[in-house]
């Protein structure tokens, strides 16, 4: 019989899982060799000594240490793979805002420039006039999601043209010398408008 | 009857718990839960790493270890797999790093004389004691003491394999897949560690 057969036999009678096939292998080398079923009582004996004496579970000293120690290591793992959010600052939360706020303020600057150019060139514009302030409101021109501008201007400095892409198309039929007011303005725009005029 | 210092079952309220459901809740990232299976398991992780490596501060904190690498695998733990076992073979491989760092920082080699019984400091408590019969105690705490110093002359392999074993009550499947080798291999090494045990005690009791 080979050497690895026998040891798996002895190691397989420990530990009381033998086949019976195995069991009457084993019965033929007891029979022939009368030390063995004392060697086997010895290990059995051992074995069962293990058990008996070293104890499966030992709660680590001082436990509750153990765990809170363990999960602060844990927290910083966490903390390492998903960085905590900077905490904003309020005006940071708004900055959905940012982009339409800059559009409407380049567009009113637009108006308020176009309103001083006509104003000079000696053209007598609606919103001049002191009677009718706010019919002569000028129509705002909201823009698109892509609103972009660009400054141009020669080596001097003495020219310069501001591109600005992204709003909507201007209206053919829109008078700027006696602009209308649009129906859809709100009111506090309409009335803070009115103010800016008089 | 459990020796002292041996941590009871887990506890009643605890146990209601199976870990299939604490492991999921784990993996969607809940400490909690892993913090009540660490409650559970913490005494036999402890436990085997100890009797490996006979030192209890380096015990405790090779245990931290297991379980710090425990909560970064499990998200790749699958339930058919069995925990016990995941959980031993990550001791094992924590273990075994340990003991291969320390060859190299002693420049020894990773056998017998590793862990023998000279290294161990004289009346060291190397396993809990037991509360017994006074008679009892006396007689049975001996044999526990010769166990433990005779398991420290045992390489690491025949060690860990008898204590898989006898101890956590191990299948061969089971203690190959721990161990990561062949069950031809188990089998070898419980046979000659069993020898090598016996042998030892015997000589033991034949100095007495």
């Amino acid at each position: 019989m080979k050497k690895e057969t026998t040891e798996e036999l002895f190691v397989k009678w420990t530990d009381g899982v033998l086949s019976s096939d195995e069991k009457l292998q084993l019965d033929t080398l007891r029979e022939n060799d009368p030390q063995i079923k004392a060697d086997l009582e010895a290990m059995k004996n051992l074995a069962q000594s293990v058990k008996d004496e070293v104890p499966s579970s030992v709660e680590p000293p001082y436990g509750d240490f153990f765990n809170s120690q363990l999960m602060r290591k844990i927290d910083l793992e966490v903390k390492s793979q998903h960085p905590a959010k900077k905490a904003e600052r309020w005006w940071q939360s708004l900055r959905w805002a940012w982009a339409p706020a800059g559009a409407l303020a380049l567009v009113l600057s637009f108006f308020a420039g176009h309103k001083v150019s006509r104003t000079t060139d000696g053209l007598v514009s609606a919103e001049a006039s002191k009677t009718d302030s706010v019919a002569g409101l000028p129509t705002v021109y909201f823009t698109g999601k892509a609103l972009n501008a660009e400054v141009i201007s020669d080596e001097d400095g003495q020219v310069s043209a501001i591109v600005v892409n992204g709003l909507s198309a201007i209206r053919d039929d829109i008078d700027f010398v006696t602009v209308s007011t649009s129906e859809d303005l709100p009111n506090a725009y309409t009335s803070s408008e009115a103010r800016r005029f008089q | 009857m459990a020796p002292a210092g041996a941590s009871p079952d887990a506890g009643s309220s605890e146990q209601e718990i199976p870990d299939q459901e604490l492991i999921e809740a784990c993996q969607k990232g809940d400490t909690r839960a892993f913090e009540t299976l660490v409650t559970r398991h913490r005494g036999k992780v402890y436990a085997m790493v100890q009797n490996m490596i006979k030192n209890e501060a380096d015990a405790w904190d090779l245990s931290q270890e297991v379980f710090l690498k425990v909560w970064k695998a499990l998200p790749k733990f699958e339930a058919r797999a069995k925990f016990s076992t995941w959980l031993y073979r990550i001791t094992h491989n924590v273990v075994y790093d340990w003991l291969r760092k320390r060859k190299i920082d002693s420049a020894g080699e990773l056998d017998d004389g590793v862990l023998s019984q000279a290294d161990i400091a004289a009346g060291s408590k190397t396993s809990p004691s037991m509360t017994l019969r006074p008679d009892h105690a006396l007689a049975n705490s001996e044999l526990g003491e010769r166990i433990n110093a005779a398991l420290a002359t045992l390489n690491a392999e025949h060690r860990e394999t008898i204590l898989l074993r006898e101890v956590q009550g191990f299948d061969y499947k089971e203690i190959a897949k721990v161990m990561d080798c062949s069950l031809g291999t188990v089998m070898s090494r419980l046979y000659y560690a069993r020898k090598k045990l016996q042998s030892l005690l015997s000589d033991e009791k034949r100095n007495d």
